[in-house]
């Protein structure tokens, strides 16, 4: 089911029939989607639907078994069958890919061994081998972005959950991502510390960053969506504007999730 | 009683003699856990190929003795044509020393390599790789960096262990500290029992020294933070 008022205009990020299995499990049954330029997507669905999977394999982290993977119309990969070992031209590719594709944790995965600042600088430094200085000024200004230039020689282990996570998110953004997703972003925090997060990625809608997000926050996901995806058994059950899947509720499965919320 | 130490036990000659241990721990040590990374790599991968020859190597090396080991290297490997030294027949005893003990102890190290590099999470990798990364940086940048940290005491507490295994290369002829306490204690009335008692000394305070260390990189490393992780040891 689609609602009217969604036709693309410039895809930055598209997905054309994925699907991926663990196994025997067949968890992504076909998923087709498309965001397009400073567009923000929210991604809903009960747990196990497969929203994390779907993300992972945007970016390779995963690889899935049928469909490809396009950035601003170009193919940038395929599906192969599961026991299937990437090559050294496909691993180059993925790594390209994910260099114009910023990705969010739910567990921050903040670097340990690394200062706030190294964390931020490390994108800049060892993926684009920009100079010292200018890698300074980049991950100076993402720090400055996210409120936490005064955290920059801090140990990250050291900061607030929602501090990591903007650390993460400066990280992420030091790269000059095209399309950036978030997993579940504020899961592992409480709310006032989500609202920091939050207030970052409005900051970054605000700019046009074009963003999928997955969350299980109904407001945020709402508020701050162009449009919503919702998730159901592997596949795109419906999509459509914020309103059209809150307040019409297309399908029986919505109506279900939003009730049990 | 220090003219007892300078003249019956003849502590200066044993002192000189302490280097023995150092040296063989000092080569063999970096060379161990060098080695024991390849292994580890090798025994992590997926591909048979390379994890079974690797499975085999560590079984073989932490299933018989290091002593059998030693002799094994020492009279068999210049049979078989690896040959060092102009003697054919035999290795020079000190590079077999540090052969035997380096391809012995890698075995271990092998093992903590494999636990340390399990140990840090996946979503590090997963991080590193969403920024760009290739696996190679990820592994060097990221990994690697974390797994030193989890390994660094297994690591220290088996470089103790084989400062003092190193007394075994006394077997195959190099003059190391607890030769040369023998040598002494049989040639004087001191008696053998005290050099013994003497020689331990010097290995207990050899032993201190890498302890302490051990932790002092620790504490230099905590202060940087970073995941901490106490392995199980498989010996020792
Ligand atoms: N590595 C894996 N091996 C096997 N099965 C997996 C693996 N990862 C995920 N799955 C399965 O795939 C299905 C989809 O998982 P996924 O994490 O994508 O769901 P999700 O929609 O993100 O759920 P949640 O809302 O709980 O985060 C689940 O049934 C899960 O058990
Ligand atoms: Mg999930």
């Amino acid at each position: 089911m689609q609602s009217p008022e969604t036709t693309p205009s410039e895809p930055m990020l598209e997905a054309r029939g994925i699907h991926k299995s663990y196994g025997s499990k067949h968890v992504l049954k076909g998923v087709d989607l498309t965001v397009v330029k400073a567009e923000v997507l929210t991604i809903l669905g009960p747990n196990g639907c497969g929203k994390s999977t779907f993300l992972r394999c945007l970016n390779l982290l995963e690889q899935y078994q049928q469909g490809s993977v396009w950035l601003k119309g170009q193919q940038v990969s395929a599906g192969h069958p599961e026991d299937h070992v990437p090559s050294r031209v496909e691993q180059d590719q993925a790594q390209k890919l994910r260099q114009r594709v910023g990705m969010v944790f739910q567990r921050f995965n903040l670097f340990p061994h690394m200062t706030v600042m190294q964390n931020v600088m490390s994108g800049p430094k060892y993926v684009l081998k920009k100079s010292d200085d200018e890698t300074h000024d980049i991950a100076e200004k993402m720090l400055k972005k996210v409120g936490l230039w005064e955290k920059s020689p801090c140990d990250p282990l050291t900061l607030s959950g929602g501090q990591q996570q903007r650390v993460a998110i400066a990280r992420a953004l030091a790269m000059n991502p095209d399309v950036m997703l978030f997993d579940e972003a504020t899961s592992a925090l409480d709310p006032v510390l989500t609202k920091e997060v939050f207030k970052v990625v409005r900051e970054l809608a605000a700019e046009g960053m074009t963003m999928l997000l997955v969350t299980h926050d109904m407001d945020f996901a709402r508020d701050i969506a162009d449009r919503v995806v919702f998730m159901e058994g592997g596949i795109v059950a419906a999509q459509g504007s914020p309103s059209y899947i809150f307040d019409e509720r297309p399908t029986e499965g919505i109506r279900k999730f939003l009730e049990k919320g | 009683m220090w003219t007892y130490l300078v003249e019956q036990i003849h502590i200066g000659d044993l002192i000189v003699a302490a280097r023995w241990p150092l040296y063989l721990t000092a080569l063999s040590m970096p060379m161990a856990v060098f080695f024991g990374l390849f292994l580890a790599l090798m025994r992590l991968s997926s591909s048979k190929m390379l994890s079974w020859p690797s499975a085999a190597y560590i079984e073989i090396m932490r299933g018989t003795p290091l002593y059998v080991q030693l002799f094994l290297v020492y009279y068999t490997l210049p049979q078989i044509g690896i040959a060092f030294h102009t003697r054919a027949l035999t290795l020079d005893p000190f590079p077999a020393a540090v052969i035997c003990l380096a391809a012995n102890y890698a075995a271990y190290e092998a093992e903590i390599h494999r636990a340390g590099l399990q140990a840090v999470d996946k979503g590090q990798r997963e991080a590193a790789l969403s920024i760009g990364m290739s696996e190679k940086q990820s592994f060097f940048l990221v990994t690697l960096p974390q797994a030193f940290r989890i390994i660094l005491p297994p690591v220290i507490n088996d470089a103790i262990a084989m400062l003092k295994d190193s007394c075994l290369a006394s077997a195959i002829g190099v003059m190391e500290l607890l030769k040369v306490a023998e040598g002494i204690g049989k040639n004087s009335e001191v008696g053998l029992a005290n050099m013994y008692i003497a020689a331990g000394v010097l290995y207990m305070i050899l032993s201190l020294g890498f302890y302490f260390l051990g932790k002092y990189i620790e504490i230099k490393l905590r202060a940087r933070g970073g995941a901490e992780l106490s392995l199980t040891q498989a010996r020792h």
